[in-house]
C-alpha cells in the first residue's frame, strides 16, 4: 500500500532515524518501520511535537530522519517545521490527508491540509511540498524528497490522502532505479557550531538586526527555489481536443485518469512551489482550468494566483471521490 | 582540559542580568565538564527557550537552542542517532517542567541518557515574571496578583516514580555540591535530573521582597542544606540525589 511503499522508499533513502505517534490513516508507515529495528533508530514518541523534534535532533546528530502523521497531527506539527526551516536541517515529514478540522472523519480520506503544508508555521518560509499519485511514485517521491531535504537543508513534506495510503498495487521495487543523495550536514561533534531558533548570524543571534533579517530570508528564499527548480515533478497529458484543461492531484489525479480521452490533465507532483511556468504553459493552450480536489479550493486559489487568470473549482468535500461525480461536475461546467 | 575552554568567551557577556544565579550554575557545569575531561567531539548541549535557554550558545561546542519545551524530545534524538554523545540539557523550569512537562514524564520513563540541569527559579523569567508550576502557594507573580492559589509541582516525586531513576537537587549557592552533582549526572547512565535552586532578582526577587542577588542566594545558603542523613526521598529543603539503580526488580 501506499503507506509501505513510503517506507520503503525511506529507507532506500538512507533514512536511519524514524520517530513518530500513530494516527489513523498514517500508522502503518510506523508499523512497518518498527519491523525495521534495530537497523534503523525508531521511536513511537509521546506525541508529535515531541516526534518533530526527535528527528530534528537525529538529523543534527548526522542520520536521515523522518516523521509522518495526519492532519491533526500535522497541526502539531507545525512547531517543529519552523524550527527545521530556521535552523536548516533536512527532514522529511509526511502527512496523510483524512477530512478536517479537528478529529473530522478519522478514517474517510480528504485533501484538505494543502495550505496547512505551505504555510501552517507562522512567518514567513519558503515550503517544498511534493504529492504523489499512486503508490509506485509514493515510493520514487519519498526518495525524491529526502534529495530535495538535502539539496536544500529543509524540511520537505510528502503529502499523501487516506485513499492513497491505503491503495494496494503491485510494484516492482527492485526495478526502479532511483538516484540517493548523500548527507550534506555535518554531524553534531564536528565543530563549535550553535544551531538556535532565533535569528541568527554564525550561531550569534541577531535579533534586532532587520537589515539582517532581509539579508538572511533572500539567502533562505533563494536556497529553497534553487532547490525547487531541480524538482520540476508534473504529468501533463494534453488532448488537443479539449479546451479545458483540468489540474488534480494525489488520489483525486488517479480517479480521473480515464477522463484522458475527453480533456486535458495537469497533475502537480511538486505543489509547492507551485509550478507557475509549467502550468502556464499548459493553461495558455486552454480556455477554461479547473482544479478538482477534495477540499473547498485551497490549490485552486494558488493556481489562479500562478497563472493571474479566473481558475473554476470542484470541490469534493466528505470524504468521497467518485469518477462518475466528476464526470458529471465537468459536462455542467 | 580547562573550564576556560568549554566557554564561548566571544559571546560574553551573556544576556543575564547582574546578580543572576544561571551565570553561576553555568560556569559549575563548565568546571563539571573540565574535571570529566570531555572533548568537544563527544558532547553537545541542549536548551529551550527562557533565560536558562540562552546557555546552550555559550558553550564552546556544537550546541542546539530549540523551542520552547522541546529541549528534551531534541535530546533524545541525538541521543538515539549517536549514542557516543554526551548530552546535556540546561534549561529552565518553565521550559523543562511546564510546557515541556509530557516530555519530562516520557523521557524519564523512557530512561533516555541524558543529563538535565534544570534551573530552577520558580517564575518565568525572561517574559517578566509570570507564575511557573514551580512558584510557591501565595506567591505574588504577574499572572497570580493574588497570590498563587496552586501548590508547585513535585519534581522530585515526578522523576522517582520510575523505577529506575536518578534525581538531584542542588543550589547556586552550594557550588562544590552543584559540580559534584552536575558531574555525577553526566557520568550516570540514563536519565539523570539535576533540580537547580536558583532565583530571579530582576523578575521575583524584588515581587518577593528581596533586594539583591546577594539578599537571595543568602537566602539559598541559610535555607537549603546537603543531605547528610540516611537515603530517601529529599526533604523540601534538603540538597543531595536520590538514585535507584535495580533493574532486575
Amino acid at each position: 500500500m501506499g503507506n509501505e511503499a513510503v517506507a520503503c522508499g525511506a529507507l532506500k533513502a538512507g533514512m536511519t532515524f524514524f520517530a513518530a505517534y500513530p494516527i489513523t490513516p498514517a500508522s502503518e508507515i510506523m508499523h512497518e518501520l518498527a519491523e525495521h529495528e534495530p537497523e534503523i533508530a525508531f521511536v513511537h514518541a509521546e506525541d508529535e511535537i515531541a516526534s518533530i523534534h526527535m528527528a530534528i535532533g537525529a538529523s543534527l546528530a548526522g542520520r536521515k530522519a523522518m516523521t509522518s502523521t495526519s492532519g491533526p497531527g500535522m497541526s502539531l506539527k507545525q512547531e517543529g517545521l519552523g524550527l527545521a526551516h530556521m535552523m536548516e536541517v533536512p527532514l522529511v515529514v509526511v502527512d496523510v490527508q483524512r477530512v478536517g478540522p479537528s478529529t473530522g472523519m478519522p478514517t474517510l480520506p480528504a485533501q484538505g491540509d494543502i495550505l496547512q503544508a505551505a504555510h501552517g508555521s507562522h512567518g514567513d518560509y519558503v515550503p517544498l511540498v511534493l504529492y504523489p499519485s499512486s503508490v509506485e511514485e509514493c515510493y520514487r517521491t519519498t526518495i525524491a524528497a529526502f534529495n530535495a531535504a538535502e539539496d536544500s537543508r529543509s524540511p520537505v513534506i510528502l503529502l499523501l490522502d487516506g485513499y492513497l495510503g491505503h491503495l494496494q498495487e503491485t510494484v516492482d521495487l527492485d526495478a526502479i532505479s532511483v538516484e540517493v543523495r548523500p548527507r550534506t550536514l555535518a554531524p553534531l561533534g564536528e565543530g563549535r557550531r550553535h544551531f538556535t531558533g532565533l535569528l541568527a548570524k554564525d550561531g550569534v543571534p541577531k535579533t534586532k538586526d532587520t537589515a539582517y533579517y532581509r539579508e538572511w530570508y533572500a539567502r533562505l528564499k533563494a536556497k529553497m527555489l534553487e532547490t525547487a527548480a531541480r524538482y520540476r515533478l508534473y504529468e501533463y497529458h494534453r488532448n488537443p481536443a479539449s479546451r479545458l484543461l483540468v489540474v488534480a492531484y494525489g488520489i483525486t489525479h488517479r480517479v480521473i485518469t480515464p477522463l484522458r480521452g475527453t480533456y486535458s490533465l495537469f497533475k502537480p507532483v511538486r505543489m509547492f512551489p507551485v509550478l507557475e511556468d509549467e502550468l502556464r504553459a499548459a493553461a495558455d493552450e486552454h480556455d477554461r482550468i479547473v482544479v478538482v480536489e477534495m477540499n473547498d479550493g485551497q490549490y485552486r486559489g494558488e493556481v489562479q494566483k500562478a497563472l493571474k487568470r479566473d481558475v473554476l473549482g470542484i470541490s469534493l468535500l466528505g470524504g468521497t471521490v467518485s469518477l462518475n461525480e466528476i464526470r458529471e461536475r465537468l459536462r455542467e461546467l | 582540559m580547562n573550564y576556560k575552554d568549554y566557554i564561548k568567551w566571544e559571546r560574553m557577556p551573556t544576556n543575564w542580568c547582574p546578580g543572576c544565579a544561571i551565570g553561576t550554575v553555568f560556569k559549575q557545569t563548565a568546571f563539571a565538564l573540565a574535571d570529566m575531561d570531555l572533548a568537544a567531539s563527544d558532547m553537545t548541549v541542549v536548551s529551550g527557550i527562557g533565560c536558562s535557554g540562552r546557555a546552550a550558545g555559550y558553550f564552546n561546542v556544537d550546541s542546539v537552542h530549540v523551542t520552547h519545551g522541546r529541549a528534551l524530545p531534541v535530546a533524545e534524538g541525538i541521543k538515539r542517532a549517536n549514542p557516543k554523545l554526551k548530552v546535556i540539557v540546561f534549561s529552565g523550569d518553565g521550559d523543562l517542567v511546564g510546557i515541556g512537562g509530557n516530555h519530562l514524564i516520557h523521557a524519564a520513563r523512557r530512561d533516555v541518557d541524558l543529563a538535565v540541569i534544570c534551573i530552577n527559579n520558580a517564575t518565568y523569567g525572561m517574559t517578566g515574571g509570570q507564575m511557573a508550576p514551580t512558584t510557591p502557594t501565595g506567591a505574588k507573580t504577574l499572572t497570580s496578583p493574588h497570590g498563587s492559589s496552586y501548590a508547585p509541582i513535585n519534581i522530585q516525586g515526578l522523576i522517582t516514580s520510575n523505577r529506575r531513576h536518578w534525581f538531584a537537587r542542588a543550589s547556586a549557592f552550594h557550588v562544590a555540591h552543584l559540580q559534584r552533582t552536575i558531574r555525577e549526572a553526566v557520568e550516570w547512565p540514563g536519565f539523570a535530573f539535576v533540580e537547580v535552586m536558583a532565583f530571579c532578582v530582576e523578575n521575583f526577587g524584588r515581587r518577593l521582597g528581596f533586594k539583591s542577588g546577594h539578599e537571595m542566594l543568602v537566602n539559598l545558603k541559610e535555607g537549603f542544606k546537603p543531605r547528610s542523613g540516611p537515603e530517601g526521598p529529599l526533604g523540601p529543603l534538603e540538597l543531595g540525589v536520590v538514585k535507584h539503580d535495580d533493574q532486575a526488580s
